[in-house]
C-alpha cells in the first residue's frame, strides 16, 4: 500500500502570506478523499474555492487532513463509486436489428370459414391476391372489392399486393401469411393493428375502431 | 348570280366522275356557295344539296362549305340557322370523315375566350358523330380531337371563386362538361372491349386473355392521355369548392368523371397513386412512360383523391396509412419543388393530409433512407422562406413541425442532425433547436427517458448546436435566429438539469461549450458592439458636420443599387443593430451567470 502523503509546512508556514491559498488548496485537493472534500467545500474549480475559502478555514483543513488520515484510498468502496462515475460509457456496439419483437399477443382473430389447400402459404415478399369485405364493429360496410351485379361494368379485381411488407394493415400482413390459397377467414382486428386511435379521418372509419374483414385467398404468386 | 354559279358547277359535275373534277371546279363551288349561304340564299342552297343527282358532288367537296355555315350558325341569326343547320348536318353524314374531321378542327380554332367557347359547344356533337363513322380506324383521330379541344378550353379564364363558377361567364364548365359527354361513347366502346375480353378468358378456363387488336389497345391509350392531361390542365391549375361550398360544382363533377373515365378503361386509381413507388415494369419505348403516365397528372389525381375525396370508393382502406404517405412523398416532392403557387398549395395539402393519417410518434428512422424524406423538407422549407405568399408560407410552417411531430424519437433525432447539416438557413435551424430542446424537455419528464435526448446521443448533438460557426468572427445578425435558439436551450439545460444529477450530461460538457460557443461569443459580442457603436458615433458627426455626406452604407438588388440610405436611416439601421446585441448579451449574461452558480459549491 502506498504510503500516506507527507505534511510540506508546518503550522507557520501555513499562516504565512508567503503560502497563497492555491497551493494549499491544490494540495488538499490531490491527496484528501472525496468525501472529506465534500464536507469542507473544497470540491470544484481552484479559482472558485479560492475566492471562497478563507487561509484559516485551509489551515484547519489541512491539519484535519493529517489528523483523520482521510486521504485519497483510505475509503474504498467512495473511491470505487467515485471512479464509476467518471467511467465513460463507451459506443455501445449497435444492436443487430431485431425481429420485430411483439409486445403482446397478436391484436388479431382469424376464423376459418372455408378451408384452403394447405399447401400454397404465402411467405413475406408474395404477391397474394384477394376478395374481401371490410365492415364496422356495428355492421357498417365500408370496403368491399367484390363486384355485385351493378357494379360489374367497372371490372373488379381481386386486390394484389406484397404481404409481409408493411404495404397494408398490420392484421392483414400477419394473418395472411397463416393463410393458404383457397382459404376463406374471417378476421377481426384491433385498432392497433388496423387504424389505431386516429381512424381515418373523413372515411367511415371512426378513431378505435376494430374492423371485420372476410377475405379469400385466390391467389399466391 | 352567286346562285347560278353554283348550279352551273354543280351540274357541269354530275356527270363527271370524282377524280376529274379540276381545282377550278372546287375553287368556284367554295366560293359560289359561300356567297350564297353569306347572302342569305341557304334554302336555295339546301335543295341543291338534297338533290340525290348531287350526291357524289357533295360527298366530295361539301366539306369546303364547312366555314361560312359555322360562322353563320355561331353568329346564331334566326333567320338563316334552321336551313344552315340542315345543310350542316346532312354535309355531316355525307362527306369525307376525315375531310371534315380537318375542317370542323379548324374551325374550332380561334382566340378571344367567347368564340372558343360557343364553337367548342356547337362542334364536340359533330364531331362526335364523324368520328364515329370512322368506324375502327378512329383511335388516332379522337386522339387529335380530344387534344385539339382540350388546348382551346383551358385557353378560357377559369373561375377563381363559387361565384365565378356559378356564373360560368367564360363557360368553362360548359366546356368541360360538353367535353364528358363527348367522350363517353367511346369510353363505353374501350369498357365494352374490355369487359369481353375478361369473359373469354372465363370461358375458356385459361389464363390467357384475348389479345385486343391495336386498334383497341390505341383508343384505350388515347382516352388515357386525355385523362392525363386533363388532370394538368385544367384541373391542377383549378381550385376546386367543396360540396358545403358550393353543392354543385361542374368543375368537381368533371373531375369525378375524369376519375371515372380511368377506371372504366382498366386505370386503377391505386395503382396509378402507387405507380411511382411500385417497381411496376415501365412501358416500353422511348418517353412512352412519360407520354402515358406524366408524374404531373399522377400527382394531381392523387391529390383529388385524398385532399378532394373523389372517387372514394375506388380506394382501399386496407393500405396502411404509412405506405400511402410514402407514395404520395413522390406526388408531394413533385408539387413542392414548382414555383407556381396554386401546386405549391396542392403539395401542402396533400402532404397535411397524408400525414394527419399516421398517428404521432410513429414514423421510423427507416424511412429517412428514403430519398424524398430528405428532399420533401428542403423543397418545403423553400416554400416557408421563399414563397411570396405568406398564407402559404405560414402553412408550410405548420406541416413542417407536423411532420416532425408524426417521427418516432430516433428518427427526430436524426431528422435533426440531418436538417443541421443540409439547411443553412438561420431560422430554419433556429426553430430545430427548439424543437431539440422541446425533446429534451419531454425525456427529463419521468418515464419518457430515451437515448436519443439523453445519454449517450445527446452531446454528440448538443455539440452540433452550441457552437460559434465562425468563432470570435461569426456574424452575428445573421445567425440571429439561430444564437438565440441555442443560447435558449442552454440557459434551459443549465436550469432544468441539476448539476448533481447531470442527465444530460451538460455539466460535464460544460468546459468545452465555453470554449466554442459562451467565450467565443462574448469576445464577438463586445467586438461587434464597439464596431457598431463606433459606426453610429460617426454616422452622428456625420449628420451633424456635413449636410450631404458620402454614405458609407449602401444596398443593391439585383443590379441596381437603391437610392443610398438617408443618414436617418442608418441611424436607425445601427440602433436596431445594438438592441440586437443586448437582446443576445442580456441571455448570455444570465446563462455565465446561471453557470457561476451552479459551479460554486
Amino acid at each position: 500500500m502506498a504510503a500516506d502523503p507527507v505534511r510540506e509546512w508546518s503550522d507557520e508556514q501555513l499562516k504565512s502570506d508567503d503560502l497563497p491559498k492555491k497551493d494549499i488548496i491544490k494540495f488538499i485537493q490531490e491527496n484528501a478523499a472525496h468525501s472529506f472534500l465534500n464536507e469542507h467545500k473544497l470540491l470544484g474549480n481552484m479559482k472558485n474555492v479560492a475566492k471562497t475559502a478563507k487561509k484559516e478555514q485551509l489551515i484547519i483543513a489541512y491539519n484535519q487532513l493529517f489528523q483523520s488520515k482521510r486521504f485519497k484510498g483510505s475509503e474504498p468502496i467512495e473511491e470505487v463509486t467515485e471512479k464509476v462515475k467518471a467511467v465513460k460509457i463507451e459506443d455501445k456496439p449497435k444492436e443487430a436489428k431485431a425481429e420485430v419483437v411483439d409486445e403482446g399477443p397478436p391484436r388479431y382473430t382469424k376464423s376459418v370459414l372455408k378451408k384452403g389447400d394447405k399447401t400454397n402459404i404465402p411467405k413475406k415478399g408474395d404477391t397474394v391476391s384477394c376478395w374481401y369485405t371490410g365492415t364496422l364493429e356495428d355492421g357498417t360496410v365500408f370496403d368491399t372489392n367484390i363486384p355485385t351485379a351493378a357494379r360489374k361494368k367497372k371490372q373488379a379485381k381481386p386486390l394484389s399486393f406484397k404481404v409481409g411488407m408493411g404495404k397494408v394493415i398490420r392484421g392483414w400482413d400477419e394473418a395472411l401469411l397463416t393463410m393458404s390459397k383457397g382459404e376463406q377467414a374471417r378476421l377481426e382486428i384491433e385498432p392497433e393493428w388496423a387504424y389505431g386511435k386516429k381512424g381515418l379521418p373523413d372515411s367511415k372509419i371512426p378513431p378505435n375502431a376494430k374492423l371485420i374483414f372476410e377475405v379469400e385467398l385466390v391467389a399466391v404468386d | 348570280m352567286a346562285l347560278e354559279q353554283l348550279s352551273d358547277v354543280v351540274q357541269r359535275c354530275q356527270a363527271l366522275p370524282v377524280d376529274s373534277y379540276t381545282s377550278e371546279d372546287q375553287d368556284v363551288f367554295l366560293i359560289s356557295g359561300r356567297t350564297c349561304i353569306e347572302e342569305g340564299n341557304v334554302a336555295q342552297v339546301l335543295s341543291i344539296i338534297l338533290d340525290e343527282k348531287n350526291k357524289e358532288v357533295v360527298r366530295y367537296m361539301g366539306w369546303s362549305l364547312l366555314p361560312p355555315l359555322v360562322g353563320i350558325l355561331l353568329k346564331k341569326e334566326e333567320r338563316n340557322v334552321p336551313q344552315c343547320l340542315a345543310i350542316f348536318n346532312h354535309l355531316i353524314e355525307s362527306c369525307s370523315p376525315k375531310e371534315l374531321l380537318i375542317g370542323l378542327l379548324e374551325n374550332m380554332e380561334h382566340d378571344d375566350p367567347d368564340t372558343i367557347a360557343e364553337s367548342v359547344h356547337l362542334l364536340l356533337t359533330p364531331l362526335q358523330k364523324v368520328l364515329m363513322r370512322l368506324g375502327n380506324r378512329k383511335a388516332s383521330s379522337l386522339g387529335m380531337t380530344l387534344s385539339s379541344v382540350l388546348d382551346q378550353v383551358t385557353k378560357l379564364p377559369l373561375p377563381r371563386t363559387k361565384e365565378q363558377e356559378e356564373d360560368d361567364v367564360f363557360s368553362v364548365c360548359r366546356s368541360c362538361t360538353d367535353l364528358i359527354v363527348f367522350v363517353r361513347p367511346f369510353v363505353q366502346e374501350v369498357s365494352r372491349t374490355l369487359l369481353k375480353s375478361d369473359e373469354l378468358s372465363d370461358s375458356t378456363q385459361k389464363m390467357t386473355i384475348r389479345q385486343r387488336t391495336d386498334e383497341e389497345d390505341e383508343l384505350r391509350t388515347e382516352l388515357l392521355k386525355f385523362c392525363m392531361k386533363a388532370l394538368s390542365r385544367p384541373l391542377l391549375e383549378v381550385h376546386l369548392k367543396e360540396p358545403d361550398t358550393l353543392a354543385v360544382s361542374p368543375l368537381r363533377n368533371f373531375a369525378e368523371d375524369i376519375l371515372n373515365i380511368l377506371r372504366t378503361i382498366g386505370e386503377p386509381l391505386t395503382a396509378l397513386v402507387h405507380r411511382p413507388v411500385l417497381k411496376r415494369k415501365l412501358v416500353p419505348g422511348f418517353l412512352e412512360e412519360e407520354v402515358r403516365y406524366p408524374k404531373e397528372s399522377l400527382a394531381s389525381l392523387t391529390h383529388l383523391v385524398f385532399v378532394h375525396l373523389l372517387a372514394a370508393d375506388a380506394f382501399s382502406y386496407v393500405y396502411s396509412p404509412v405506405f400511402c404517405l410514402r407514395c404520395n412523398m413522390e406526388h408531394i416532392c413533385l408539387l413542392l419543388s414548382r414555383t407556381e403557387e396554386n401546386m405549391i398549395q396542392k403539395g401542402l395539402e396533400l402532404y397535411e393530409k397524408s400525414l394527419l393519417r399516421v398517428d404521432d410518434g410513429t414514423l421510423c428512422a427507416d424511412l429517412l433512407e428514403i430519398r424524398t424524406f430528405l428532399t420533401v423538407p428542403k423543397n418545403l422549407v423553400n416554400v416557408m422562406t421563399m414563397c411570396p405568399r405568406h398564407d402559404l408560407r405560414t402553412k408550410g410552417l405548420k406541416i413542417f413541425q407536423l411532420s416532425i411531430d408524426k417521427f418516432d424519437t430516433e428518427a427526430k433525432y436524426k431528422f435533426f442532425q440531418y436538417t443541421l447539416k443540409a439547411i443553412s438557413h438561420s431560422g430554419v435551424q433556429g426553430y430545430i433547436i427548439k424543437n431539440i430542446k422541446n425533446q429534451i424537455n419531454s425525456a427529463l419528464q419521468t418515464g419518457n427517458s430515451n437515448t436519443w435526448f439523453l445519454g449517450i446521443h445527446l452531446l454528440p448533438l448538443l455539440r452540433k448546436v452550441l457552437i460559434l460557426p465562425d468563432g470570435p468572427e461569426t456574424d452575428l445578425l445573421q445567425y440571429l435566429d439561430r444564437l438565440m435558439e441555442s443560447l435558449n436551450l442552454l440557459r434551459y439545460l443549465i436550469i432544468r438539469d441539476k448539476v448533481t444529477e447531470n442527465q444530460t450530461g451538460i455539466w460535464t460538457e460544460l468546459y468545452k461549450i465555453e470554449d466554442t460557443f459562451t467565450k467565443p461569443l462574448r469576445v464577438g459580442l463586445n467586438m461587434t458592439r464597439a464596431h457598431y457603436e463606433k459606426e453610429l458615433q460617426n454616422t452622428m458627426e456625420d449628420k451633424k458636420a456635413k449636410t450631404r455626406e458620402e454614405m458609407k452604407v449602401s444596398v443593391s438588388v439585383g443590379d441596381e443599387k437603391l437610392p443610398k440610405m438617408t443618414s436617418q436611416s442608418q441611424i436607425q439601421a445601427l440602433h436596431s443593430a445594438l438592441h440586437t446585441f443586448d437582446m443576445i448579451e442580456s441571455v448570455l449574461v444570465r446563462v455565465e451567470e446561471l453557470i457561476d452558480v451552479q459551479e460554486t459549491p
